[in-house]
């Protein structure tokens, strides 16, 4: 007997969250699903391991568009419709913000009122009076684009209805983050503003080349439903999947390196693993970025027309990433920790210069510290703390690195965030430390196989706007069957949004099948 | 989805859309792919290395040394004094069968000289005491020539300094064969690549057993001091009995509760149960400890949790993609092992239920795994699934593992 059939109608490239999302969509469709994952681990980057018997996340770990159970939000519904069961704890806090140079030391929490005000809008007009109105303003519009969002993700409007209905998306579409706040609220002071602009690491994008769109999405989804974590970490997310696809009659095989995508006449028709097998299908939904897919995989390659080629080599890559994730031997309140997540501006908040940075090496200004603690206490033995800095630099930061320097260079750059954030808690972290783990591009690559490290896919710029890859979905399939499945498809920064990615790959390869039909 | 048409319509929106449409005309038409992170990635953790044996050196009378180095053009990855390699190998018995299995041996030579080019080799320092004991050390004391090839999985394992969090005095609590990667920490720090003082403390039976005895008096460093413990030999002049507390804070910086000295404890597991039972006297702060794993349990029906079961040799079904394969599985052996005599391929790295890599999925039955060797993560143990290396059957199982 052999490990396969004969033949897949899809064969899905990658079991991470998109991989897996696609899978259980086209499972539940009825069709025949495999996936072929390299590591021996479902969900790429979502995932965690053991040290010292201890389970560490080993994620920057906030899935968003859960929202609690009685009101809840697209993903949990998604997620519950698909059977995939998640034990869900929520994130006390949204973030806190610490920007000692503008005198900025601010914590808010999500919630939006009955009456329509929200909770983090009296936070502010508590330190900045006079402030509340605007920003209420403001999560408010974010909310309906948020709502706009959401509704085309899974209807079809007409002209008129969109004008009618989705009128804050279409007005705010042309413009960036910064311009919607500074034309639309120009009395908004700049430290609220800054404080607003907190959550813009979580796309990996400036706030002054960010579209209103992502960041109206990111905004109206976290402040409205607050965040979420899994209780067995970031894999119990990804086994709870895993196990959703087998339930389903997905086949998934673990340790399979896809190396080519076989391609006839424009269309694909089966893959080949390292291990030499030839797998046949007739779609695939291919995890690996169009670079690598275009770059190595199609075979032969004189099947990769032009224009792919063209659109591989344009799109501008987004962040990787560098965490140092640490056990620490004391209780986070003996360590000065009092919140789950926590932004820190070492120098004044400028996001468009912290977002350059990225591209060198080390001296990050802008870091992100979570305290696992706050969130899933059961998940920490207790007397202990479950700590993560992360930084989230362009792939470019890691030119000069080597296989020879590699530790020594990792190590010298943990070491600086560690020094950075014991300065911010007065507390030395170093004495602290009982494991560690300092994770890189090279490390996201060595796992996750990704494209130059990257974890969010294709910056989310104005040129490169999600309204624009929405609109242009269709034209950038350049090879019959073959479809984007993961972060370099539609939006790429985060999980919940990448499990949306996975839903519309198995979408779009569902019209196709019924076209063919 | 289907608003695509719209968005064209809108002002802001066909602006986007058409800025995109030029940044991807601008696109370069050729193949350009080229991925520096990758490159990295692959040399600092290949998939496989493979090599072959360049010397056999007896360093005790019962331990060998194989130097291997590199063939078919792979290259030795960088690691960390205190790592482990795991070998793949195929050994016959005697009834014809093959059986597939994997060892892990830490590497006694040091870091940098798996990195200068052409003169690029590491080593293993195997014990092979007892005849008939160690059926792996024994084929390899047989079999393992200059000349003979072998494929590898390296670097592995978290036995290693790190300036980060270790104390920079280091005091090793070594037994047996668990002096090797303290060989290689030693040779290191003397080459000046590594920044620490380390203190080994070796405890032998007799002036016998001690391995690796003349490489390692021979190391000139002020940062490296060597003391032999000897248990059996009452004349021995030097330090005699066990890895006791109070040699421990002898050879520690300070009062070892001070945190001013990282302990690493690598040797046969009643050493470590020793070992532990002192450092804890000695109120040793918990992350100034570290252990290497040593191995699955030699008898798992005395592990106290072991349930009640009269041994027994089960039925085992084992998935991999849509090929089912029915073996025998004895129940004093871990699920790999039978898998190994049955010559299915299975991928087992630390053999102690740490790393993980030999995951797999528990469809049917019943299992025991022993609590010190459960690396398994929370939602592993919800879903049910295993690490093969470390569990056990009590029923007739099935499983789906990895197929490789």
């Amino acid at each position: 007997m052999a490990f396969y059939k004969d033949k897949y109608d899809v064969i899905v490239i990658g079991g991470a969250l998109a991989g897996m999302s696609c899978a259980l969509k086209l499972a539940s469709e009825g069709k025949d699903v495999l996936i072929l994952e390299r590591h021996n681990l479902p969900g790429g980057v979502a995932t965690s391991f053991v040290r010292g018997g201890v389970e560490i996340e080993a994620t920057l770990h906030e899935m968003m568009s859960i929202g609690p159970v009685d009101d809840p939000l697209p993903m949990r519904k998604y997620l519950d419709e698909m059977k995939v069961a998640i034990e869900w704890l929520r994130v006390p806090e949204a973030y806190d913000l610490v920007s000692p140079e503008d005198g900025i030391d601010i914590e808010l929490h999500a919630g939006r009122r009955d009456d329509g005000t929200w909770i983090a809008a009296d936070e502010i007009e508590e330190q900045y009076p006079g402030s509340r109105d605007d920003v209420n303003a403001l999560f408010e519009l974010c909310r309906k684009v948020y709502e706009s969002v959401n509704y085309l993700n899974d209807h079809t409007l007409s002209k008129f209805q969109m004008l009618k209905d989705h009128e804050e998306l279409v007005k705010t579409a042309g413009y960036t983050a910064k311009e919607v706040m500074d034309k639309m609220f120009p009395k908004l002071l700049l430290n609220v503003k800054r404080i607003l602009s907190a959550y813009w690491i979580y796309v990996g994008q400036p706030i002054d080349s960010l579209p209103f769109t992502i960041y109206a999405f990111l905004m109206g989804d976290y402040m409205m439903g607050g965040s979420y974590v899994a209780r067995g970490f970031s894999h119990e997310m990804a086994v709870a999947m895993a196990e959703r696809c087998e339930a389903m009659g997905v086949q998934y095989e673990y340790g399979q390196n896809v190396e080519k995508i076989l391609v006839k006449n424009g269309k694909v028709y089966g893959v080949r693993t390292a291990h030499g097998e030839e797998i046949h299908c007739d779609y695939i939904a291919s995890g690996p970025y169009p670079n690598v897919v275009y770059g190595r995989m199609i075979e032969p390659q004189s099947e990769v027309p032009e224009e792919a080629r063209r659109y591989a080599n344009a799109m501008p890559m987004s962040v990787s990433c560098f965490s140092v994730v640490m056990l620490l031997d004391s209780r986070p309140e003996d360590l000065n920790i009092h919140s789950y997540s926590v932004f820190s501006a070492e120098t004044s908040m400028d996001t468009e210069k912290f977002w350059k940075q990225g591209s060198r090496l080390g001296n990050w200004d802008y870091l992100t510290t979570i305290c696992l603690n706050y969130a899933n206490p059961k998940g920490v033995p207790d007397g202990m703390t479950s700590l993560s800095i992360t930084e989230l630099p362009l792939p470019e930061c890691f030119d000069g690195v080597t296989a020879d320097n590699y530790f020594e260079t990792k190590r010298r750059i943990a070491g600086q965030m560690i020094d950075q954030v014991s300065r911010r808690l007065g507390v030395n972290l170093r004495d602290h430390i009982v494991e560690i783990e300092v994770e890189t591009p090279v490390t996201i690559s060595h796992y996750v196989g990704s494209y130059r490290g990257g974890v969010y896919g294709y910056q989310h710029n104005m040129q490169n706007s999600i309204v624009a890859r929405l609109a242009d979905i269709e034209r950038t399939t350049y090879i019959k069957g073959l479809v984007s499945c993961g972060s370099h498809q539609l939006a790429g920064d985060g999980m919940a949004v990448n499990i949306n990615n996975g839903r519309i790959a198995a979408m779009q390869i569902l019209a196709e099948m019924k076209k063919e039909a | 989805m289907k608003v695509n048409g719209f968005f064209k319509d809108v002002t802001g929106a066909s602006r986007v859309t058409k800025a995109r449409h030029q940044l991807i005309e601008s696109g370069n038409p050729e193949n350009i792919y080229k991925d520096h992170i990758r490159e990295v990635a692959q040399e600092v953790h290949p998939k496989v290395t493979h090599v072959k044996c360049a010397k056999v050196e007896d360093v005790s009378p019962t331990a060998r040394k194989f130097t291997f180095v590199p063939t078919d053009g792979d290259v030795l990855p960088p690691f960390m004094a205190g790592q482990y390699a795991s070998v793949e190998l195929e050994i016959p018995g005697e009834d014809g069968k093959v059986t597939k299995t994997t060892r892990p041996f830490s590497i006694s030579s040091a870091p940098f000289q798996a990195r200068q080019g052409d003169k690029s080799f590491f080593e293993l320092t195997i014990r092979n005491g007892k005849p008939g004991v160690g059926f792996v050390s024994s084929w390899m004391y047989a079999n393992c020539k200059e000349g003979s090839t072998f494929t590898f999985h390296l670097p592995l394992g978290q036995f290693y300094y790190e300036p980060l969090r270790d104390a920079k005095k280091v005091v090793a609590l070594a037994g047996g064969s668990g002096i090797t990667p303290f060989y290689s920490m030693a040779q290191e720090i003397a080459h000046g690549t590594m920044d620490c003082d380390l203190t080994i403390l070796y405890g032998s039976v007799s002036t016998k057993d001690i391995i690796l005895e003349k490489q390692l008096s021979a190391i000139q460093s002020p940062r490296v001091r060597f003391v032999n413990v000897i248990s059996g030999e009452p004349d021995y002049p030097g330090e005699k009995g066990f890895l006791n507390a109070d040699l421990i804070r002898k050879y520690s910086e300070g009062d070892p509760a001070d945190g001013n000295t990282t302990y690493f404890v690598c040797g046969p597991l009643p050493m470590y149960n020793f070992v532990n039972g002192e450092l804890e006297k000695l109120n040793v702060p918990k992350r100034r400890i570290r252990m290497e794993v040593f191995g699955a349990p030699r008898d798992i029906t005395k592990d106290p949790d072991y349930p009640k079961r009269d041994p027994a040799v089960y039925k085992l079904k084992v998935m991999r993609g849509l090929e089912e394969t029915e073996i025998e599985a004895s129940s004093l052996e871990p699920l790999a092992v039978a898998m190994e005599r049955a010559g299915i391929p299975n991928p087992t790295r630390c053999r102690s239920g740490a790393c993980g890599f030999c995951r797999c999925k528990l469809l049917k039955g019943d299992v025991f795994v022993p609590s010190v060797g459960d690396g398994r993560r929370y939602a592993d143990k919800k879903f049910g699934y295993y690490h093969a290396c470390s569990t056990y059957p009590l029923s007739d199982c099935a499983i789906k593992i990895e197929i490789c």
